[in-house]
């Protein structure tokens, strides 16, 4: 970001959601100069520091996208020695985005022609230009196809792996990168070793103390029943209506929020009554904990020690500041005594499962988190040198780090994409999966507000916090606000095919007429009773940012 | 309490048309907080408008609307400012004040404020209603005032015996609002032989001629001219500093008044000479008719391709602009001054860089006072020779000199350097008043030497300023500072018998006071605290030790300020302890108060 | 480009464009500042910092002063140290003279420099009485004008650091003052409660309203961590005081953010301590009873004891529930029948144990945590 000559951000509330670094990119603008694209529906706060404001259609960021790019390629402006050098499948790209004549695009986005022309100008003109996106590009049934799209943009005007460009994820909560590398999805071990390569699989085996033939579908009938399992697991999204089929029979949930933090809260209750048992473990009694058969009381992170990976890739400290409160125990010692009991007199038989405990890294008796840190880095090649040490030291390390004497990289695909080159993909606008009607002629987005985080558990019990944004307020457009009779004092009702809340209105120029913006940090008006659970084919994120609504006031 | 609920409405359309009427830019700020307040409108809240329309901070628009002097979120009628200054109180401006206060009471559509001073001290007690010069007013024409008389300009077209007019030549002889009237008496004549030659001509001539800025710093005007003109980066700018806002000093306004054109020649000279592009005239915003008047003559000058583009088909093209300040003295300082005309808080800025490398919007910038520009044309048209001819002082040329009160004929006069302050008083004021004798003058202007009769006979000119000369060594200036005549802007107030210096340096503190930005701590707290001791003083409540801590308070002001402000304040205050330690000894320890004065 | 110079009569080489005081404290010579702050564009204006130049007619100010070849400065004699003292005096004689229970005692700017000085607040001045104390209703920045020099540090970090403008300087003289927008609170002129100001604040004219009284700088435990709300990943200092978090301080060796922090950073740690908080491990009663769990709703408050409440346990008990349970599930049922949710707010340590849990004892792959929402 040092290094840009002017930014983009789509998607992306950066000042609210992302605040210091909203105002490192405010300091950019302020003190060099850089020239700021902001597109989003709404105005938010951004956009005062903004050269240009475009302001497109919820749900149209593709055909926006593949607007720009006509235009970039129509005035041949993109980097053709990037492009020869660096990419490849131009031509059936181009053929995609040639279907985006700028009025086309503008049809589709409601961004008027000039607007397009004089954004694409500036991207061509003042490189290198940084792209920053966050879940208003992703929570979207093409969120895939949206990162595809801004990717292509990035390699068409060469902005891909210089400093000041690239397509830069904010990610959302502390430790989403590092929870990601830790292999907490379903489809990888850490460090992204894919669960369906034979060889990751058979690595974990060895030094988990499992089986190396992979564990059978059916699971534990025949011998292999002690292997890792060599398919893909569920999402959270995925889950959930698994609960309803008996799919899912138990579910173990740390610090997470479900009901509040899922879309369309009201299907997700309807699941969680189904649960055969439902552990939950956390620092408050969350709106989940209503359905859990056990809590067990984790601890804040003043409370613990041990490493999160933030937004770039950077691994730092939490330092246990003060005892852990009442009973409550650290997080890794939970997981750690409930595996423990599970292995606590295991047999090796058939109709159950073994872990041979003589493996390298088969125990579980940690005497603290640096403990688990050694194994990580045993077994995860991109974090071999991140030791609490070096860190405690004053370190400062960003992934990959593959030696403990690696100072860390700052900046990925600096010489090469990971995959080699990197693949223009062709890719259509799709209309979101809900679009207005007579019946639910508005369309609601969602999102965070500065004053709260995610489901609320935390800064709904921050009192300061509550007191200057103690409830949840719908942004209404002061148009529409005339057409319903809101005076600013009074509520509104919003209703969705799935679900109605009442909120407070805040009149506001911020959302465009005929959009409501609304969000899940209040359980007894969360935007998330209203949201559909629409998925994005590949990444299961589900379409936050677009669906039906009616808006009437409270009388 | 959220500040989420902060409604984002469109800019309110009356103040929206205010600021794209003057531009919308953020230097538009000042001009649109003026407006708002003819209009009576100058609350918080359209102040926050304003902020809005133009694009800036509301914090930097209320910064504005609280630091000018004439600016009022207060609600107020027809506005009357009685001066406050150290000449109106010589001249009894307390008694008027009184009356006039009383006179508003039974009038009941006036507000009176108090004003530091309105820059008509040769019409001293002096009152401005609205933007209308009134003065002298005595108490006694209170009534009169308030019923729209304005008394008499003080008529400066016969010179007195001994001057040696250039500057002030066309006094009474040309008519200040005719530009044909201008033409026809050699005005611009400068002008049009300077656009014969090269600029370095003009810039070389100006050099060669000595001549020194008139602000009061005496740095010679060429070299100034110079340093901009081999800058490379432009647009470059003029810029004339007519914020006339020192107790004393009204010669501008005179300048201004009785021969507009001049000034607007010579701005276009040094513009020709920097390789200017555009000029800004900042004018006070008391001198409301002064500004009135270089905006019609700029116009002529316009229509008669005087100004403009392609001036007389030379190629060269120059754009003036008069700019209004709002009250505050600090904005006579030049970095200051920018910062004002860039629509800022009054504040000086940090140098270096200097004007003439970083100036007005970051470029190269020639700041000069109006008598400086007044005298290029005459030099341009007559040759650096001539000017040099005219005295043996050190310092060439003549001098607009203004001496003031108890002399028989206070007033304007134009000298060549090299005066004795017994010339002033006695050659050109007429000698002291019947019944007075000479006890002390304050010299140069209001931050300049507080003098006793035994050096009547000194030469006054830059050279021997107190900022010039032998060392800059700390320990021996501190000698020096009180032991010479400030020549400053040329302004010599002579005070009888009658007057305590106790009681003179109060009023001067006073000013001081009122005026100091704020910026620094020396010059905020010093000023405030002198006056404080002062106030003791003269009211007979003093406490022992009162001199010894106005001498430290002086010394730290004037070593460790921000800025000529309060650098300048020691001045005063250090020549007064020192010729007149007595009075000071008496006043602490004598618990009476002062009446004299 | 290398200067010659001279320090207190030290000859010493400095870089061309310093300043005195980047120079002088390069060479370990120490230069008393209180306007000036390395992360801020210097102003110049409380003259704490002024030093002789042989040959310059006025004191310098060190932070702004470009040095110059062969430049000789005093950084120390009495004339530099005697206005300087004076300086301090004139901010104490319009300062609160109650250090004693002022916030940000023992942590003052101006109260180790007037010590250092051996300052005495002179008889006269306002003595802190101008303003209303806490006169802004925001909750979480503490404002007492009565205690502020004018240094400007606020607004130069509302407009650097935060880029959102809100403080500004107002009125001129004397009466100067520091002003919200205009002239209106806080949260009105769009503050974002980011506390910058209060970081850089040298007195206690802003101070944290939440952990007011709540401990001195002497009895806190200072605890530097990762910040726990969203990805930018900043560093802050927990201030603990008898095992209890009272606050959080910006901590200036922050790789990520400097001494910058947002609202929920700085001031959403409340929480930490809230009543609400699990304190020990709670079962169903039906688990203890060891009945079958029964269906339909789930928290129903009857009076009567019923197999939904929660009855607390203690560990041992309930890690035996919980083991005891997915073991049979996975054995009844095949290990997918398990989910395991692991969680963006926690540690690299515990997502790794949840994924090891999840893949090595209960053998599934069905793990997943919030990255999409």
């Amino acid at each position: 970001m040092n290094f840009s000559e002017s930014l983009f951000i789509i998607g992306s509330n950066t000042s609210e959601q992302h605040p210091v670094f909203g105002t490192m990119l405010r300091r950019a603008i302020k003190n060099r100069g850089v020239k700021l694209i902001v597109a989003d529906p709404r105005r938010i706060d951004m956009v005062d520091f903004a050269t240009m404001h475009i302001r497109q259609n919820p749900g149209t960021d593709i055909a926006l996208l593949n607007g720009l790019m006509y235009i970039i390629i129509e005035k041949g402006w993109e980097d053709k020695a990037f492009i020869e050098e660096r990419c490849e499948n131009f031509d059936e790209f181009k053929a995609t985005v040639m279907q985006y004549p700028p009025q086309k695009a503008s049809e589709i986005t409601g961004v008027p022609v000039g607007q397009l022309y004089q954004a694409a100008e500036i991207m061509a003109t003042t490189k290198p230009m940084a792209v920053m996106w966050a879940m208003g590009i992703t929570q979207h049934i093409v969120g895939v196809r949206n990162v595809m799209t801004l990717a292509n943009l990035q390699m068409l005007l060469g902005n891909m792996g210089k400093p000041g460009g690239g397509v830069n994820p904010l990610r959302g909560q502390n430790n989403v990168q590092g929870a990601c590398d830790m292999g907490g999805l379903p489809n990888v071990y850490t460090a992204y070793q894919n669960v369906i390569n034979d060889e990751a699989r058979l690595k974990f085996a060895r030094a988990w103390g499992c089986d190396e033939a992979p564990r059978t579908k059916e699971g534990l009938q025949g011998t292999s029943s002690n292997g890792l399992p060599s398919t893909v697991g569920l999402t959270v999204t995925e889950m959930m209506p698994g609960i309803l089929t008996e799919k899912v029979r138990a579910l173990y949930i740390m610090g997470e929020n479900p009901v509040t933090s899922d879309p369309d809260s009201a299907h997700i209750r309807h699941c969680l009554e189904q649960i055969d048992f439902l552990v939950l473990q956390d620092i408050f009694p969350t709106e989940t904990a209503e359905f859990a058969d056990v809590l067990l009381p984790g601890v804040s992170f003043a409370e613990k020690t041990g490493t999160i990976t933030n937004t770039e890739r950077r691994v730092q400290m939490v330092n246990q500041a003060i005892p852990e409160i009442g009973q409550a125990r650290q997080d890794w010692a939970i997981t750690a005594g409930i595996a423990m009991k599970m292995l606590e007199g295991q047999v090796d038989q058939p109709e159950t499962r073994f872990v041979k405990m003589d493996a390298p890294w088969a125990k579980w008796n940690y005497t603290d988190s640096s403990d688990i840190m050694s194994e990580i880095n045993a077994l995860t090649p991109s974090y071999t040198g991140i030791t609490h040490s070096r860190l405690l030291k004053g370190e400062r390390l960003q992934w990959p780090v593959p030696a403990l004497d690696h100072p860390g990289t700052p900046i990925l695909h600096t010489k090469g994409f990971a995959r080699g080159k990197g693949k223009f993909m062709p890719i259509d606008h799709v209309p979101p999966p809900e679009m207005p009607d007579d019946a639910y002629p508005t369309i609601l987005s969602t999102g965070r507000v500065l004053y709260h985080w995610h489901g609320g558990a935390m800064t709904r019990r921050a009192k300061g916090l509550m007191e200057v944004y103690p409830e949840a307020m719908v942004e209404v457009n002061q148009d529409d606000a005339v057409k319903l009779g809101l005076d600013g004092k009074k509520r509104v009702r919003v209703t969705s095919r799935r679900g109605s809340i009442e909120a407070l209105a805040w009149v506001t120029d911020r959302v465009p007429p005929g959009m409501v913006y609304a969000n899940f940090h209040f359980p007894e008006s969360s935007a998330n009773e209203l949201t559909i659970a629409a998925l994005d084919p590949v990444s299961k994120i589900p379409s936050f940012k677009v669906c039906a609504v009616k808006v009437e006031i409270v009388e | 309490m959220s500040n989420n609920k902060i409604k984002y409405k469109p800019v309110d359309l009356h103040i929206q048309k205010m600021a794209e009427h003057h531009g919308s830019s953020a230097e538009a700020t000042l001009e649109v907080l003026r407006d708002l307040d003819t209009e009576n409108n100058l609350t918080p809240e359209n102040i926050t408008e304003t902020a809005r329309a133009l694009n800036i901070p509301a914090h930097q628009a209320y910064g504005i609307a609280t630091f000018y002097s004439m600016l009022s979120l207060e609600q107020r009628k027809k506005v009357l400012r009685v001066c406050d200054g150290p000449v109106c109180w010589l001249k009894r401006a307390g008694e008027t004040r009184s009356a006039i206060d009383l006179a508003a009471i039974q009038k009941g559509d006036l507000t009176v404020e108090r004003s530091s001073c309105l820059g008509l001290c040769d019409r001293a007690p002096a009152v401005l209603v609205e933007e209308e010069q009134a003065g002298p007013v005595e108490a006694e024409d209170a009534i009169k005032l308030c019923e729209g008389w304005r008394g008499t300009p003080t008529d400066y077209s016969k010179p007195r015996p001994g001057e040696k007019r250039v500057m002030t030549a066309l006094i009474g002889i040309v008519d200040p609002d005719s530009g044909d009237s201008a033409l026809k008496h050699g005005v611009y004549d400068g002008l049009k032989k300077a656009l014969q030659q090269e600029p370095i001509a003009v810039l070389t001539e100006v050099e060669a001629s000595g001549l020194q800025g008139r602000g009061g710093a005496g740095f010679p005007v060429g070299r100034k001219w110079r340093f901009v003109a081999s800058e490379k980066r432009t647009p470059r700018y003029i810029v004339c500093n007519a914020d006339e806002s020192e107790p004393l000093i009204f010669k501008d306004r005179v300048l201004i008044d009785t021969n507009p054109h001049q000034l607007i020649e010579g701005m276009t000279l040094g513009a020709y000479a920097t390789g200017a592009c555009e000029g800004y005239i900042y004018i006070r915003g008391e001198y409301e008719y002064q500004a009135r008047r270089l905006e019609l003559a700029i116009k002529q000058a316009e229509e008669k391709n005087l100004l403009g583009e392609n001036i007389l088909g030379s190629g060269f093209s120059f754009k003036l602009h008069v700019h209004r300040g709002a009250g505050a003295y600090i904005c006579g300082e030049e970095t200051a001054l920018l910062e004002s005309l860039e629509g800022k808080r009054g504040e000086p800025r940090l140098r270096p860089p200097y004007p003439p490398q970083a100036g007005f919007r970051g470029q190269p910038t020639a700041v000069n006072n109006v008598e400086s520009f007044c005298a290029v044309p005459h030099i341009i048209k007559n040759g650096a020779e001539w000017w040099r001819n005219l005295t043996d002082d050190p310092t060439p040329g003549t001098k607009v000199y203004m001496v003031l009160g108890h002399v028989r004929k206070p007033g304007l006069f134009e000298a060549p350097f090299g005066l004795t302050l017994r010339q002033v008083i006695e050659d050109f004021g007429g000698g002291m008043l019947p019944g007075s004798h000479f006890n002390f003058a304050l010299c140069g202007g209001a931050a300049g030497t507080i003098v006793p009769p035994a050096l009547m006979e000194n030469h006054i000119d830059y050279s021997s300023g107190p900022l010039k000369g032998v060392t800059r060594d700390i320990k021996v200036m501190d000698k020096r500072w009180t032991q010479v005549i400030s020549m400053g802007a040329g302004s010599f107030l002579i005070c009888d018998q009658t007057v305590s210096p106790v009681n003179f340096l109060r009023e001067l503190l006073h000013f001081f006071a009122s005026e100091s930005c704020g910026k620094c701590t020396p010059c905020r707290v010093g000023t405030w605290r002198s006056l404080q001791i002062l106030d003791q003083l003269t009211a007979g409540k003093s406490t022992a030790g009162a001199s010894d801590e106005l001498k430290t308070l002086a010394e730290l002001m004037r070593d460790s300020s921000f800025c000529g402000l309060g650098q300048s304040v020691g001045i005063p205050m250090l020549s007064a302890l020192t010729h007149f330690g007595a009075e000071f000894a008496r006043a602490e320890n004598e618990h009476e108060p002062i009446i004299r004065g | 480009m290398a200067i010659n110079i001279t320090i207190n009569g030290k000859q010493i080489e400095a870089q061309a464009g310093q300043t005195v005081l980047q120079a002088a404290q390069q060479n370990g010579i120490e230069i008393p500042t209180l306007c000036y702050h390395k992360d801020l564009s210097p102003s110049g204006n409380c003259r704490m910092c002024v030093v002789e130049v042989k040959g310059l007619r006025f004191l310098q100010a060190a932070c702004v002063a470009p040095i110059y070849e062969g430049m000789e400065i005093q950084t120390r004699n009495d004339k530099v140290v005697a206005d300087r003292k004076m300086t301090l005096e004139m901010m104490l004689a319009n300062h609160p003279q109650d250090c004693i229970t002022c916030e940000v005692s023992g942590e003052c700017e101006l109260q180790d420099l007037a010590y250092e000085y051996k300052a005495q607040a002179p008889y006269w001045g306002s003595k802190g009485t101008r303003y209303p104390v806490n006169s802004d209703p925001n909750p979480f920045i503490r404002v007492d004008m009565n205690r502020c020099i004018l240094c400007r540090r606020c607004v130069s970090a509302c407009a650097e650091i935060q880029v959102r403008n809100v403080w500004g300087v107002a009125h001129r003289g004397f009466d100067e003052q520091i002003v919200a927008g205009a002239g209106i609170n806080m949260l009105e002129a769009r503050c974002e409660s980011c506390g910058q100001c209060v970081a850089y604040c040298p007195t206690g004219a802003l101070s944290n309203k939440m952990n007011y009284g709540a401990a001195r700088a002497h009895q806190v435990k200072r605890v530097t961590t990762t910040c726990s709300y969203c990805g930018v990943g900043c560093n802050f200092d927990l201030l603990v005081k008898k095992d209890k978090v009272i606050g959080v301080a910006s901590n200036a060796n922050a790789s990520v953010n400097g001494l910058a922090l947002c609202v929920k950073g700085r001031y959403g740690y409340d929480y930490i301590h809230h009543p609400e908080r699990l304190t020990a491990p709670k079962v169903r009663r039906y688990l203890v009873d060891g009945t079958v769990k029964p269906k339909g709703h789930h928290d129903v408050t009857t009076g009567q004891p019923n197999p939904w409440d929660w009855v607390e346990s203690d560990w041992d008990t309930a890690l035996s529930f919980v083991a005891k349970k997915l073991k049979n599930t996975r054995d009844t049922f095949g290990p997918d029948t398990i989910g395991v949710l692991t969680s963006a707010k926690c540690t690299n340590e515990e997502n790794y144990v949840m994924n090891k849990l999840a893949r090595q004892v209960i053998g599934t792959n069905n793990i997943d945590h919030c990255a999409r929402l």
